[in-house]
């Protein structure tokens, strides 16, 4: 797992006895994993009374380095060897890596998640809502008589902060038959896939 | 008479592509009256079967409009033939003036399974892609590539399966029958 000098440098500090002692150190790696998983940045998140005789630049530098190592290690799938090892070359003693293995194995997952929803892709469909109309008449043509689908998929858009929006079109029932035919083979394939 | 056929069998295209001038020109010269004559000729039996065509009125119906105009029985008669052969793609253009959504018109699919992104690696994530082809009714298609996960795919088939269903229920079945 490579780390830049900065990130070494804050974990050397938080493995110096004399700046963090066991009890400030466990409260330390809560809050930088929390941090991380909390929806919304909080800006008091390092205004722990642990922390108030700390330097804050310390503090700061520390927290930076705390995330940027489990970010690191939850994109790389590292395990508990790897950890341990990158931890040991910082000055980590036993107790400490065993606190930050603990912490990091049971929000491990939940980071996993966070990350795997970062990045780009095409609009993501979401839902869908349908009505089925019979028009009668309209202003061009009178006695139109015929059944039709209006189908509204509400698509979010990943790129744009999360913004959602609602796709709309209509259908006669064989072309709504279509779509779901074409919906079901997908599905088909998907399931054929999964078996392998 | 075969003058007059051949006007009369102009009508359809101009209906389709909109209309000539020169074949006003042509008739006006053959008909020995002036092309302005000819051409509101022409403009009022398009009204008739585009009237006609939109109401989708019965063939005594229509012998009845004409009788008022008194042409001969041979003309009513080629007048209706005009508007019998001709009222269903009229009523498909006119159908194009009113105001619509984009309908479908094609989906293509695709399975993919996300391996790694920048922001995380080790990943097996499975993914439906799709295009969906959409077209206007002045026939501008559109395309539009997006993106659902298997649980949600499933959940739009049972979604639009039921709305299938509904036009199997009785309810809108006795509809269907009785509004005609």
């Amino acid at each position: 797992m490579e780390l830049s000098e900065s990130v070494q440098k804050g974990l050397q500090s938080l493995a110096d006895a004399t700046f963090f002692d066991m009890k400030t150190f466990s409260v330390f790696i809560e809050v930088a994993f929390r941090s991380l998983l909390s929806a919304h940045a909080d800006r008091s998140v390092l205004d722990q009374p642990e922390f108030k005789r700390l330097d804050q630049k310390l503090l700061k530098h520390c927290h930076t380095a705390a995330t940027t190592c489990i970010l690191e290690g939850v994109k790389q799938n590292a395990d508990k060897s790897t950890i341990s090892a990158c931890l040991e070359d910082v000055g980590f003693d036993a107790e400490r890596t065993e606190v930050f293995y603990t912490t990091y194995q049971k929000c491990r997952s939940d980071l996993e998640t966070l990350l795997s929803s970062l990045g780009r892709c095409p609009p993501h469909i979401n839902d869908v809502s349908w009505r089925l109309e019979y028009c009668i008449k309209n202003g061009h043509v009178h006695k139109v008589n015929e059944p039709s689908y209006l189908i509204s998929l509400n698509v979010e858009n990943a790129n744009n902060g999360g913004s959602s929006e609602d796709l709309h079109f209509s259908c006669t029932m064989e072309q709504l038959q279509d779509l779901v035919g074409k919906m079901k083979d997908a599905a088909k394939s998907l399931e054929k896939a999964t078996q392998l | 008479m075969v003058i007059w056929t051949g006007v009369t069998g102009s009508l359809p295209q101009f209906l389709r592509k909109g209309t000539n001038p020169k074949i006003y020109e042509g008739a006006a010269r053959k008909l020995s009256v002036d092309a302005e004559t000819v051409q509101h000729g022409v403009e009022g039996l398009m009204y008739l079967l585009t009237e006609s065509s939109k109401l989708m009125i019965s063939e005594v119906d229509f012998q009845d409009s004409v009788l008022v105009l008194g042409f001969t029985e041979e003309l009513n008669h080629l007048l209706q033939q005009l508007y019998l052969e001709n009222r269903k793609e009229i009523r498909h253009i006119l159908g194009e003036l009113t105001p619509s959504l984009p309908h479908y018109h094609n989906l293509e699919w695709r399975l993919d399974v996300q391996l790694a992104s920048r922001a995380l690696r080790h990943q097996v994530k499975p993914t439906v892609t799709m295009k969906l082809h959409l077209e206007e009714s002045g026939g501008d298609k559109s395309a539009k590539v997006l993106q659902t996960d298997p649980a949600t795919l499933m959940h739009l088939i049972q979604e639009l399966e039921k709305a299938l269903a509904e036009l199997k229920t009785t309810h809108c079945r006795r509809i269907l029958r009785n509004i005609k």
